[in-house]
């Protein structure tokens, strides 16, 4: 199987993260819960891997990384904690439905979509600055789109959005391992990311780094402090962390942490952008496929979208699996990123590449799509 | 044996003086408050030696980290507040 997933979920992790995990399970037991050794030790990692992603992050203060299941997770509680009914929210015309759904859904919210083209920063800051400029109460940025690989200009927006005074919160889904994030220079409310992608993290892992921006949390319960008082502690990370912490997922998402910081982002980026040409020098010769690539280097990362004239694009991601490469066909849930580029009637086939990803295998996966291409039926 | 309790809002809290005193040289153990203690339920503590109080006080001001109480250990097993 040649694996082009990642950015839905890394498959391929460094071995110390399964191991980890692993021995976790079994040694383990739950943060904030009891004096004995086997909480203390979890509550030692929980502690190590905050700052682990303190320091890869550039946050000051390890509390402030919260623990989450997902980067879905701390996105929700990013929204809930900022939006009121009755304010205009700015979202970026690339964001997933971690960021829309939850504000559609709360009520007397009003979006506006800053719309530009795609792999076009600067037309994408203008269209931030009208709409600060209108007046809005929350600002909300994808650093990387999740379909197209297009590298927003997150700094810029940060930038915007701090001169105006207007809370924004950074969805690092894609970009958190192979993009220098910085959680105190950005001046971000929050920056939400999960920990299963870029991170090499176990499933069911997600970090929310907070600023001193008030809090609402999206669960209540135990946190192992404060447990006379019948409201949520009012400090960090207990107030957004009720209930047993994910501690194999956290044990294996600081070994992740521990990789990306060993390697560096910028030699994973490095890497991930030259699998990301090598594969658009390749589908740039093959009859009938539109690839969605950006001219500059630093406008993509290490994801990539195409589409091939007369293919479904799920029929053909089915026919590539059954092929034995991984991609992923369809909206990804990002109806929004389509509708903004015009691809939503169509969809696009992603491929997208990790850290262990390797040029033969892209070479594989080009000389697979090829013979598809010229024996399958569309 | 005479030692300090320095008692933390959370184990996050007590996890970064532990580990704020260690950087410094300051032998910290890390132990869940004695009942008595917790005024609003279960927290955690850091437990040092009576004669590094003062340097503990010094590190954990210049690291930014909050203390919220101090207690001192009395012949009788009990423990008295410290005045900060």
């Amino acid at each position: 199987m040649i694996y082009l997933d990642s950015a839905a979920t890394t498959l391929q992790k460094p071995r110390t993260v399964a191991r980890a995990a692993a021995q976790a399970i079994t040694t383990l037991a739950s943060p904030g819960r009891g004096g004995h050794r086997p909480a203390m030790e979890a509550g030692a990692t929980a502690f190590a891997c905050r700052e682990e992603a303190a320091a890869l992050f550039g946050m000051e203060s390890p509390e402030r990384v919260v623990f989450t299941f997902n980067a879905t997770h701390a996105l929700n509680i990013a929204l809930h904690s900022l939006v009121r009914p009755g304010m205009k929210v700015v979202i970026s015309g690339y964001e997933h439905n971690s960021v829309t759904r939850p504000l559609y859904a709360m009520p007397q919210v009003e979006v506006r979509v800053a719309d530009a083209p795609l792999f076009d920063p600067e037309a994408m800051v203008r269209r931030f600055k009208e709409e600060l400029e209108a007046g809005v109460d929350v600002a909300v940025c994808t650093h990387v789109s999740n379909v197209f690989g297009y590298v927003l200009p997150v700094e810029e927006i940060a930038d915007l959005c701090s001169k105006r005074g207007v809370p924004l919160v950074v969805d690092a889904a894609q970009s958190a391992g192979c993009l220098p994030i910085d959680g105190t220079e950005w001046n971000a409310a929050f920056i939400a990311m999960p920990g299963h992608k870029g991170l090499y993290g176990p499933q069911g892992t997600g970090l929310l780094l907070c600023s001193d921006a008030d809090t609402t949390p999206v669960l209540s319960g135990g946190t192992g402090s404060n447990s006379l008082e019948q409201s949520m502690p009012e400090f960090l990370p207990d107030r957004l962390e009720a209930g047993t912490h994910n501690i194999p997922g956290i044990a294996g998402l600081r070994e992740g942490l521990r990789y990306v910081r060993s390697r560096g982002t910028q030699s994973i980026l490095a890497h991930e952008r030259s699998l990301i040409q090598q594969m658009v020098d390749g589908l740039r010769w093959m009859d009938g496929v539109e690839v969605f690539a950006a001219r500059r280097e630093e406008d993509q990362a290490g994801v990539l979208s195409f589409r091939v004239a007369g293919w479904d694009c799920e029929s053909l991601g089915e026919e590539l699996g059954r092929r034995g490469v991984a991609v992923r066909a369809g909206l990804h849930c990002s109806p929004t990123a389509h509708r903004t580029a015009g691809t939503l009637a169509s969809g696009t086939i992603r491929a997208s590449v990790s850290a262990f990803n390797t040029p033969a295998e892209v070479e594989g996966f080009l000389s697979i799509l090829r013979r598809t291409l010229s024996d399958a039926t569309p | 044996m005479v030692y300090y309790l320095i008692i933390c809002r959370s184990l996050t809290y007590a996890q970064r003086t532990a580990a704020a005193l260690s950087r410094a040289g300051i032998t910290a153990h890390l132990l869940r408050t004695p009942a008595s203690l917790g005024e609003r339920g279960c927290s955690y503590s850091v437990k040092i030696s009576h004669r590094r109080l003062a340097q503990a006080l010094q590190t954990l001001n210049r690291a930014g980290v909050p203390v919220e109480r101090i207690y001192i250990t009395q012949g009788d097993g009990s423990y008295k507040e410290v005045e900060l």
